[in-house]
């Protein structure tokens, strides 16, 4: 008899607990859902969770269906929504929602020929026991830091059996108080187990689902919001690491994240901070948190919950901040830890679980870009190397044989003596201008012109140079030394080896968005065997500048004449 | 008075070697030449005593000029270059004067004096650089060329018109102010007669003619007089 009643209980409430579970599921496929799942519960979040589990607790009600022996009491699944309730919502809440069920409860079940009698009542209070039990687990438990055990099916199976056991306990003392004690009795033989079971194992498996609806909700708005960070801090190179481009990455990130505050440090000093506490957190000074040395040491994540563990400003004892996430900022080139990124929330406020895997996230992206800035770096340092090689390899032989030239004319020619050392100071005047490595393809100009106004006093009518080059291309930029190496390679490994007048031709061809420099000699002595790896520097100076569209071809027609043809981009404002 | 010759590129340096050499009156500049090609045609025609020679001149240096002069009647040869390495070796050897540019009047003095010392030829210049002659300075009309001795086939020379050579590059004929007597010394190619040389690597076959003479078929069918003082230098047919 009792295995037939107990399966005619258990049956249509496993039909309910599916139907909580469609529902639930819908429910997490909506924008409201991550009201649910915020650790730090808003008002608004409270009150959607109020709503969602009293309309449980009242579908609960309704479907269930009246005792086959007694006439009033139901074997239902109200427990469910009250349970979670208070679980997810906290104390009030759980209250709330226990009442608002308790009351639809009395009133849903009694009618003018079925006034309110004990049994109403009692499941009216157990109800509102239940989810103010669960409220206040949640309390507890959210006063320990274990918010995680909250979302845990097999804890929340747990505690709905507690209260389902509360509940039994509830009715028989009221069927006891009341003077029906044998009818509770009777009544819950009759359903107790199958609600037990069915409450239990309803409010696990919702709880499970919405455990795992809201991994993936964390995971996908943490990655949408690490993507929305990565894709704003995308131009910041991260190579040189300052205070710089740290501020304006914590600034996105306090900005995307919303989360109290941001800052980055590197080894030993606060490179950006923004947010709560700017005022004196200052950019620049040393590091204050022995949680942050810690963090750097020992390269781990440190969560400082503001619960379990405290975070307290060293700085100033009335900072608002409360709880900081600190992770390590790696550089996977030297595997070595160069700093932290620290995410804070002031003390009234809990730290968002999804907060603390996007801060993992942007910890790893920002350490990959500063892999990617090392190699920016490198780029650059390359290049610095190669210009420096360009300017460096001026050709000792060219001072020498310059003042010896000089030497020669200035006491036939001494205007022009002095001419030359003023060509000459302003060509090693150019040298020596190495800040910057882009110039004015006028100013690059003037230096071949001092070069070959040297040149030519050597060669004299042995060297012909004709240059042209329209006017509006001379603010072009160019890199320094693109060409005057060329024309100094032209003259020494070209028209110097003639025997008869050499010709030097530099013109310039405009396209589109680029142009092409030449330079053409009439000796066509350029050999690719043994050329002398001045332009395959300038070739490749230009290539890791501009890209591989850029850079010098060489044309050669042995004993006739030599082409290099310098390609260069056009400056983008003027392109 | 010493005659003397300045060869240098740079005209601005020709200009001032040859107004401090010609402050001093023992010295009679008798000509000043841009580059190898002027110069060997000059020198040979000219016979100076005495040459400054720059050594950095187009396609052909100064060293390797050394090596295109007759050695009997070798110049005295002073070096004057911008380039301090090259001296290195030759000053360990004693071998040869050199100037640096730019020459400093006290400095060209003590060279001026040892020359006014000895007129004689350098004897000791072959030890000092390598004297095998790889390329020959030649012209056609107002043309200059640099013809690798491998590739002439014959050379002689016309009472004239003076050297001729005939290379493998479709019988082309240049010709040169080296003499033949450069060759002799400083090339493989053979002297069969007075007037002609024949270079063994592009002998077909010798043969010996009935007036006691010989004859030599070239791979460019060119056929050259083998005269009868020559003769042992082809020991096939001797």
């Amino acid at each position: 008899m009792q295995d037939i009643l107990f399966l005619e209980h258990i049956a249509p409430l496993l039909q309910h607990m599916l139907v909580f579970l469609g529902l639930a599921y819908l429910f997490t496929r909506t924008p409201v859902f991550t009201a649910l799942v915020n650790n730090s519960l808003s008002l608004p979040d409270k009150a959607i969770i109020y709503l969602v589990f009293s309309g449980f607790c009242i579908l609960g009600t309704t479907l269930s269906e009246p005792s086959i022996q007694t006439d009033d009491a139901i074997a239902n699944t109200r427990a469910i929504g009250a349970v979670l309730g208070g679980l997810l919502g906290g104390p009030v809440v759980g209250f709330l929602v226990g009442i608002t069920g308790g009351i639809h409860r009395v009133f849903s079940m009694s009618s003018i020929n079925d006034p309110i009698n004990y049994i109403d009542i009692a499941c009216a209070v157990a109800t509102t026991f239940e989810g103010l039990f669960a409220g206040c687990v949640h309390h507890y438990l959210s006063r320990k830091g274990k918010t995680e055990t909250l979302f845990s099916p097999r804890f929340v199976g747990l505690i709905a059996f507690v209260v389902g056991l509360g509940h039994i306990t509830i009715i028989l003392l009221f069927g006891v108080y009341t003077g029906n004690g044998v009818e509770a009795w009777n009544l819950e033989k009759e359903i107790g187990l199958p609600m037990l079971i069915a409450n239990s194992a309803g409010a696990a498996l919702i709880m499970y689902m919405i455990k795992e609806q809201k991994r993936a909700c964390d995971e996908l708005s943490s990655s949408a919001a690490a993507w929305r960070i990565a894709d704003k801090t995308a131009s910041i190179i991260y190579g040189r690491f300052n205070q710089e481009s740290s501020k304006k990455i914590a600034d996105i990130i306090q900005h995307e994240t919303r989360v109290g505050a941001v800052a980055i440090t590197d080894r030993n000093r606060l490179l950006a901070f923004a947010g709560l506490g700017e005022d004196h957190h200052r950019p620049g000074s040393l590091i204050s948190s022995d949680d942050t040395f810690k963090v750097i040491r020992e390269n781990k994540v440190l969560f400082a919950d503001g619960i379990n563990r405290t975070y307290q400003c060293q700085l100033r004892k009335s900072c608002e901040l409360g709880s900081a996430l600190i992770i390590p900022l790696r550089d996977d080139a030297n595997n070595e830890v160069v700093g932290t990124i620290k995410l804070y929330e002031p003390k009234n406020k809990l730290f968002r679980n999804i907060n603390r895997k996007l801060g993992e996230n942007l910890a790893h992206l920002l350490s990959n870009r500063i892999l990617a800035g090392h190699y920016e770096l490198q780029r650059e340092l390359r290049i610095q190397d190669q210009y420096k090689i360009l300017v460096t390899q001026i050709n000792p032989h060219f001072l020498y044989n310059t003042l010896t030239t000089i030497g020669h004319i200035v006491g036939k020619q001494p205007d022009r003596a002095r001419n030359l050392l003023h060509y000459l100071s302003d060509y090693f005047r150019k040298n020596l201008e190495t800040s910057n490595d882009i110039t004015m393809l006028g100013d690059e100009l003037e230096h071949v012109k001092s070069y070959l106004a040297i040149e030519k006093a050597r060669f004299e009518d042995r060297l012909q140079v004709q240059i042209d080059i329209p006017d509006h291309l001379l603010t072009q930029t160019v890199p320094a030394f693109t060409l005057q190496p060329i024309v100094e390679n032209a003259i020494k490994h070209g028209t110097s080896e003639l025997l008869n007048t050499g010709i030097i031709n530099i013109t310039c061809v405009e396209h589109n968005d680029s142009f092409t420099l030449t330079v053409a000699d009439n000796a066509g002595l350029y050999e690719k065997t043994n050329r002398n790896g001045i332009g395959l520097k300038i070739d490749e100076r230009i290539k890791i500048r501009y890209g591989d569209h850029y850079g010098i071809d060489i044309q050669c027609e042995p004993e006739q004449w030599t082409r290099v043809n310098i390609h260069l981009p056009k400056s983008k404002e003027q392109a | 008075m010493i005659r003397t010759m300045i060869v240098d590129d740079e005209p601005n340096a020709r200009e001032d070697l040859e107004k401090k050499i010609s402050a001093d009156q023992a010295f009679d500049i008798i000509g000043a030449c841009a580059n190898a090609f002027e110069a060997i045609r000059d020198i040979n025609s000219k016979h100076p005593d005495v040459i400054f020679l720059d050594i950095n001149m187009p396609k052909i240096s100064g060293i390797e000029m050394l090596s295109m002069l007759d050695k009997d009647n070798m110049p005295r040869i002073v070096f004057v270059t911008a380039h301090g390495e090259y001296a290195i070796e030759a000053f360990k050897k004693n071998a040869i004067d050199f100037l640096l540019k730019p020459v400093k009047t006290d400095r060209l003095n003590i060279t001026l004096s040892r020359l006014k010392e000895n007129h004689q030829p350098q004897p000791v210049i072959t030890e000092a650089f390598p004297t095998e002659l790889k390329f020959v300075p030649c012209y056609q009309g107002n043309r200059y060329y640099l013809i690798n001795v491998k590739e002439i086939i014959h050379a002689y020379s016309s009472p004239t018109t003076g050297v001729h050579l005939v290379t493998g590059d479709s019988d082309q004929e240049f010709q040169t102010n080296l003499p033949l007597k450069v060759f002799d010394d400083n090339s493989q190619l053979k002297r069969c007669h007075r007037q002609h040389m024949i270079n063994p690597d592009y002998i077909k076959y010798i043969e010996k003619l009935d007036n006691g003479l010989g004859q030599i078929s070239t791979y460019g069918n060119h056929t050259i007089p083998v005269s009868r003082n020559f003769m042992d230098n082809f020991p096939s047919i001797a």
